[in-house]
């Protein structure tokens, strides 16, 4: 094996949920929903577009065999080209099954209807979300900074194209040509250096 | 307990609201806290939080370092329950990266995990009694038996609180020779100190009349608002990750989960109290099984970890609920994204409503039986 060969990101290994499985009882319950369902090292990951994304979450909360009535986390995720998900792991205490919800959410236009009206657990993880990947939770309640000042409304900071600070060679693998040129970082902070070719 | 008016004059006479601000640097918010309470003579209308002073990106740095460098991060999110917090971390990793830690390491890990959660629970004792006014007394009690297992901790890893002393795969360098002795002489020395806090608070009535009945969360509110942990437990639902989501060796042990009925201040400082015991209960049996010689980390250990393209959700039961880690992995040495879900966020969010109808001396009260880690809240 040449080192570019293990070098290579390892292809994700994509298995199909056994039978019986929750996505089978999603599947089930709502016949009309398109959904991709994955086994994870842990639980069942269902990709759902963001339109459909509440009627699913409405139905994992509600529906007797599903009782999804936990929410453990919500959180945001950036793969660049591909969009922005919204992931919610969900857990029922009544049937102790676990599941794992990725909505897709297109780039230009974040936007996504709140889960707070389902679990009140959403709202401040709703909050943080919009903070770090301005990501817009139609119908939330009180959609303001938690997290971040109160105006930092145009900068979100998790969002890859929003670098931590240029990075040197030094610092492990390069994460990309773009990485540590553009964004938002003051001039005179001493950050805004170009990175050296050789490293220090 | 709601205090609705009674008399017709405090019917028909209405009285003026004030807004009350406590924190950011106020002793009862345990760090860096801000809480706006809009109050009606004595009793609280409304509570606004604000949270976020101590935010300081730590899933955005976690991208940009390599999976090992980012261990020391969980000691300085979960300040208070480190070891937990990093066991949660290393889980994660070592499922993405198919690592499997060899018995010993196990057995370390578990031990000082366990006393972790003593010597935090012990921390919300001390401090729970300083936030009712028994000043100091309660601090120095508790603190006494922290001292002794912060001192095994100094020993076993070099550093009092910001360990980073687990790896994925299984510990750092081994424990000291006398290991087995000092960590049965600790778990001893914890049980005459749960036995002292039991006999200075639960049966005092003051102590008592402070948080009986005092914001009460019942279980179908505890769950809608995502809260986890001893003060789930409290208002009566027995969960426990360890005993239901069974991870590292929590399926070797014998012990019990103690459950609240009331779901008010009081049970969930019961619920803690019995929890440091059933602690130690782990620790003694982990102590007992753990082998004397063997391998602390796999044969095979990778110098850069890769692990494959995937993603794991990884949650442990800390001291205050729920603590999650999700990474997202492209296959690089650094997650593509590493999320914190942290028990006391999703707690503090319960906050207003436990808080509202009560009077604001027990608003400090609902706050301390929260126990927050306020790092943690901000990440």
């Amino acid at each position: 094996m040449s080192p570019e060969e293990r070098r290579a990101p390892a292809q994700p290994a994509v298995v199909a949920p056994p039978e019986g499985s929750v996505a089978d009882l999603f599947k089930a319950a709502l016949p009309d929903v398109e959904m991709t369902a994955i086994q994870g090292a842990l639980d069942v990951l269902l990709i759902v577009d963001g339109k459909d994304a509440h009627r699913v979450l409405e139905t994992a909360k509600h529906h007797p065999a599903l009782a999804f009535d936990f929410l453990r986390n919500l959180c945001g995720v950036d793969y660049e080209a591909e969009g922005f998900e919204v992931v919610y792991h969900l857990y029922s205490y009544k049937h102790r099954h676990n599941v794992t919800i990725r909505a897709k959410v297109p780039r230009e236009d974040p936007r996504i209807q709140t889960a707070s009206d389902i679990w009140r657990a959403a709202d401040w993880h709703e909050r943080e979300c919009r903070d770090m990947f301005g990501i817009v939770f139609e119908g939330h309640p009180n959609l303001v900074p938690l997290l971040l000042p109160e105006d930092m409304l145009d900068h979100f900071p998790l969002r890859k194209d929003n670098p931590l600070a240029p990075l040197e060679e030094w610092q492990g693998e390069a994460l990309g040509p773009e990485m540590g040129r553009a964004g938002h970082i003051p001039p005179g902070s001493g950050f805004d250096v170009e990175p050296s070719a050789e490293g220090e | 307990m709601a205090i609705e008016p009674e008399t017709q004059v405090e019917r028909e006479f209405e009285t003026q609201d004030l807004f009350v601000n406590i924190g950011p640097q106020h002793p009862a918010t345990h760090g860096v806290f801000r809480m706006v309470l809009e109050v009606d003579g004595e009793v609280v209308r409304n509570l606004i939080p604000h949270i976020g002073y101590m935010h300081r990106g730590g899933e955005k740095l976690s991208e940009h370092m390599d999976y090992r460098q980012a261990i020391g991060y969980q000691d300085r999110t979960e300040y208070l329950s480190q070891f937990n917090a990093e066991l949660c971390y290393v889980l994660a990793v070592e499922k993405l990266a198919g690592l499997v830690p060899p018995e010993r390491a196990e057995y370390i890990r578990i031990i000082l995990t366990e006393l972790n959660r003593v010597s935090s629970h012990f921390m919300f004792l001390g401090a729970f009694g300083t936030d009712l006014g028994v000043f100091g007394t309660s601090f120095t009690y508790a603190f006494r038996e922290r001292e002794h297992i912060l001192d095994l901790f100094e020993e076993v890893s070099g550093d009092r609180l910001m360990y980073a002393y687990f790896r994925p795969g299984g510990v750092a360098w081994d424990v000291p020779r006398d290991f087995k002795d000092r960590v049965r002489w600790v778990c001893k020395q914890a049980l005459v100190g749960a036995d002292d806090m039991d006999k200075l608070l639960t049966d005092n009535e003051i102590f008592i009349a402070r948080t009986r009945n005092i914001g009460k969360l019942s279980i179908e509110d505890a769950i809608d608002y995502g809260v986890t942990g001893p003060m789930l437990r409290a208002s009566g639902m027995k969960f426990d990750l360890r005993r239901d989501e069974p991870y590292s060796i929590y399926d070797r042990f014998d012990f019990d989960i103690p459950v609240g009925t009331n779901g008010d201040c009081y049970d969930r400082y019961l619920v803690r109290l019995q929890e440091i015991r059933e602690s130690i209960r782990i620790v003694e049996q982990a102590v007992e099984q753990m082998p004397d010689e063997g391998p602390i980390l796999p044969e095979r250990m990778p110098r850069m970890l890769r692990p494959a393209a995937g993603e794991v959700y990884m949650r442990c039961e800390d001291p205050r609920g729920e603590y999650g880690v999700y990474i997202i992995s492209k296959g690089a040495t650094q997650p593509y994204r590493c999320r914190i879900r942290s028990p006391s966020f999703c707690n503090l969010s319960a906050l207003k409503h436990m808080t509202v109808g009560h009077f604001v001396a027990d608003a400090v009260t609902i706050l301390g039986a929260t126990d927050i880690v306020l790092c943690s809240v901000d990440r």
